[in-house]
């Protein structure tokens, strides 16, 4: 006895694999009816790229942005896979939309069929809620704020809303339970909701078969009839294979989903939804005060129950769509104004430069993030953590002790010492040729003889900062400024005390270098130096009480002038090499 | 002809079928292959302290905790237990460390101060105080470790073998 005897002895399977497949088609094979089998592949699909995820996920609010982080970056082919996940629920979301057009146009949810039309809405919104409960899963910025504006809305729904609320996010904020919370909705509830539902919808399609165009005759019909397999099953899988295509051709491009920087609650994120509820997110910019119900809940809602309902109020004698006009004009309406309102948000953030900067800062901020955290590791405190990681950071706190009882780095003046804040500027030395002693300056070192403010024009002031500057070698010096600023060296004898060769000690500090990692490290090495400040310095010696690397450290924080928070900062200039 | 058409889009179907299921499988696969590839929990890559040099007597065993730093998937655990050993110093006054971790299937071996034996509270295997095997199914001698003495410090590189195997092979 072959094995496929046997089996077919013992289960019968040969039956229920002729009546799946051999089921015949009424009217023949069409490309009009893929849209289903399309969706049941998509949603297969994201069954099947969920569960590797969650091999690698961990829901909790100091490890979910960590996991999808190395998810993104570490794990083989990982962006591939979590870009197929997010891809294909944009995907479904597109074919939803041309699934449930071709059912408007062909009248198909019409008796006897108003039933499953019922489910196929019902499983609209779950892919809704499987959208909106998997955004925020990665606890990055824009999954944490985007979702924040869509319990709140949650919040405000008349009577329960506050309870309602309470429980989808696990307490009064955000927390751990949130994300457990969803990862319950988004893993188990809603994929085992739907394929129950997806259960009764293919049972009720069998039952009462496709529904063929309006225009034929039942004649031609039973003569065009063909069996599911191959004719259908070609079709539908040739049109999973193009979808597929698309998704992994975007997914390859982008290189998977995007990833912001860790939720942080203290931050003011722009938050922006996923492009499918943009229309929503809009229109709730045209209600206000007490009338936002009304964008928030009860618009939502009418659409809804008009949708549902459809099948019960839709009287019309024919199915052709000519007799049809009344739910198809709606549904075009309802489709040109969600796809309006869509383009609307994208057109006022496109043109928002304030928006624009914010998004190019998020973009940065999470760049950096996402490094730090692959380069040391996430801290056990999660992605909010990962500034520890900063070599910035360490700098910080060793000037905190060491420097900041002197120098200041904010702009606002030291206690007895420069103000360091933009130290690498023009804009620095042109304040320090007007007035070395000024409150900025040298004023709070109160130092014996100091340098006197340079009498020189506005235009000769800048070629002097301009040749100070071009001292620490940067290309982007204005050479014949430099020029015209060595010749005012000599001109308002600037030599007398400052030589400019990198060897000769002079009254002041000898300038050769200026502004160059060397340069400042010598500066907090032994600012008492011959070739620096001299005798007349009145900074301790950090040369043997700090080690390089702290010197270093040092260095480099006052070279970026302040300018690069330790949290957030993103360019280092010409000298990042962050430890390994 | 009908025929011939429905053969070739059967063929045509199937390899359809086909194709989509291997472009999912394949990057399915190999993502979920990723522990098989790189390491995903390594720690205590220098030599680390574990005790001075005067807390141990010959012929007695001391059972010390090696504190670390754990990389753990993304997680970085600084100040965390890698694991244990057993130092062990001689009449010579020479320092050996063996792993805590049985050789038999991972369980962890006490030293019974009385039959002067490491044992084994799992599966009973039974180690002199050398560490060479003596009794029990372990298929091979306690995991030495590398120990570096720098002054009083006892130092010890601190790894984890596969268990069951008769070769010592270090994992990660």
């Amino acid at each position: 006895m072959r094995l496929s005897d046997w089996l077919e002895s013992r289960t019968g399977y040969r039956k229920i694999l002729d009546d799946i497949l051999l089921e015949p088609v009424r009217g023949g094979a069409r490309w009009a009816y893929v849209f289903g089998s399309v969706l049941t592949f998509l949603l297969l699909l994201q069954a099947a790229t969920g569960v590797l995820l969650a091999a690698f996920y961990a829901p909790s609010s100091t490890t979910a942005w960590a996991s999808v982080v190395f998810i993104q970056e570490k794990v083989t082919l990982g962006w591939f896979i979590r870009g197929l996940h997010s891809t294909g629920a944009s995907a479904m979301i597109v074919v939803v939309g041309a699934h449930m057009a071709q059912v408007l146009l062909y009248g198909a949810y019409r008796a006897p069929r108003e039933l499953n039309w019922l489910v196929g809405v019902l499983m609209l919104g779950l892919v809704l809620a499987f959208a909106l409960t998997g955004y925020l899963l990665p606890w990055d910025q824009k999954g944490y704020w985007a979702t924040q504006v869509a319990t709140s809305i949650m919040g405000t729904t008349p009577v329960i809303g506050h309870e309602l609320q309470e429980l989808v996010q696990g307490g009064p904020a955000y927390g751990n339970y949130t994300l457990t919370h969803f990862f319950a909705l988004h893993t188990y509830i809603l994929p085992a909701t739907i394929f129950v539902l997806l259960g009764a919808h293919l049972y009720l399609f069998r039952k009462h078969g496709v529904t063929p165009r309006w225009n034929v005759s039942e004649a031609e019909l039973v003569k065009r009839t063909e069996a599911f397999w191959p004719y259908q099953l070609f079709r539908d899988l040739f049109a999973c294979a193009v979808v597929f295509l698309i998704m992994v051709v975007l997914v390859v491009r982008s290189h998977g989903a995007d990833l912001e920087a860790p939720a942080d609650p203290a931050s003011s994120y722009v938050a922006r939804p996923e492009w499918y509820f943009l229309p929503l997110f809009q229109m709730l910019k045209y209600f206000e005060g007490p009338a936002e119900i009304v964008g928030t809940i009860i618009i939502p809602t009418l659409v809804g129950l008009t949708l549902l309902t459809l099948p019960f109020w839709d009287r019309a004698r024919s199915r052709a769509p000519g007799r049809r006009l009344l739910p198809l004009a709606m549904a075009g309406t309802g489709f040109v104004v969600v796809v309006g309102l869509g383009l609307l948000a994208v057109r006022q953030d496109r043109a928002d430069p304030t928006f624009q900067k914010q998004r190019a800062i998020a973009a940065a901020e999470a760049e950096r993030a996402r490094r730090l955290a692959i380069e040391g590791g996430v801290p056990p405190e999660g992605g909010l953590g990962l500034w520890k990681n900063d070599p910035l950071y360490a700098a910080r706190a060793l000037w905190d002790e060491k420097c900041a009882g002197c120098h200041s780095l904010s702009g606002a003046g030291g206690e007895k010492g420069p103000d360091l804040y933009d130290y690498n500027s023009r804009a620095w030395i042109l304040v320090f040729l007007r007035d070395p002693d000024g409150p900025l300056r040298m004023g709070p070192a109160k130092l014996e003889k100091g340098m006197k403010p340079v009498q020189a024009s506005e235009d000769e002031l800048r070629a002097l900062a301009e040749f100070v500057y071009s001292q620490s070698g940067t290309p982007d010096a204005d050479r014949s400024l430099v020029a015209r600023g060595q010749a005012l060296f000599a001109e308002k004898n600037c030599d007398e005390c400052h030589e400019t060769d990198g060897q000769t000690p002079g009254q002041g500090p000898n300038l050769s270098g200026r502004g160059t990692l060397e340069y400042v490290k010598s500066v907090i090495a032994d600012a008492g130096a011959p070739m620096r400040y001299g005798k007349r310095s009145k900074m301790p010696r950090f040369a043997g009480k700090l080690s390089d690397a702290e010197l270093t450290a040092l260095a480099r924080l006052v070279r970026g002038g302040g300018r690069q928070s330790a949290a957030s900062s993103t360019e280092n200039a010409d000298h990042s090499s962050p430890a390994k | 002809m009908a025929g011939q058409r429905r053969e070739f889009l059967r063929l045509l179907t199937s390899a359809l079928g086909t194709a989509i299921g291997l472009l999912a499988a394949v990057p399915g696969l190999r993502f979920l292959a990723y522990p098989l590839r790189e390491r995903t929990v390594w720690g205590g890559e220098e030599p680390i302290r574990v005790a001075a040099l005067a807390e141990l007597e010959p012929g007695q065993p001391l059972r010390v905790s090696v504190v670390g730093t754990r990389r753990d998937g993304w997680l970085r655990l600084d100040g965390i237990k890698l694991g244990a050993c057993w130092l062990v110093r001689d009449v010579d006054g020479r320092v050996r460390a063996f792993s805590t971790v049985c050789p038999h299937l991972g369980c962890g071996i006490d030293w019974s101060p009385n039959s002067k034996r490491f044992d084994c509270p799992c599966h009973g295997s039974s180690f002199d105080a050398d560490g060479r095997r003596v009794a029990g199914p372990s298929p091979r001698d306690m995991d030495e470790l590398e120990v570096k003495l720098a002054g009083q410090d006892v130092k010890v590189l601190y790894r984890r073998f596969r268990v069951s195997t008769p070769k010592k092979e270090p994992l990660g």
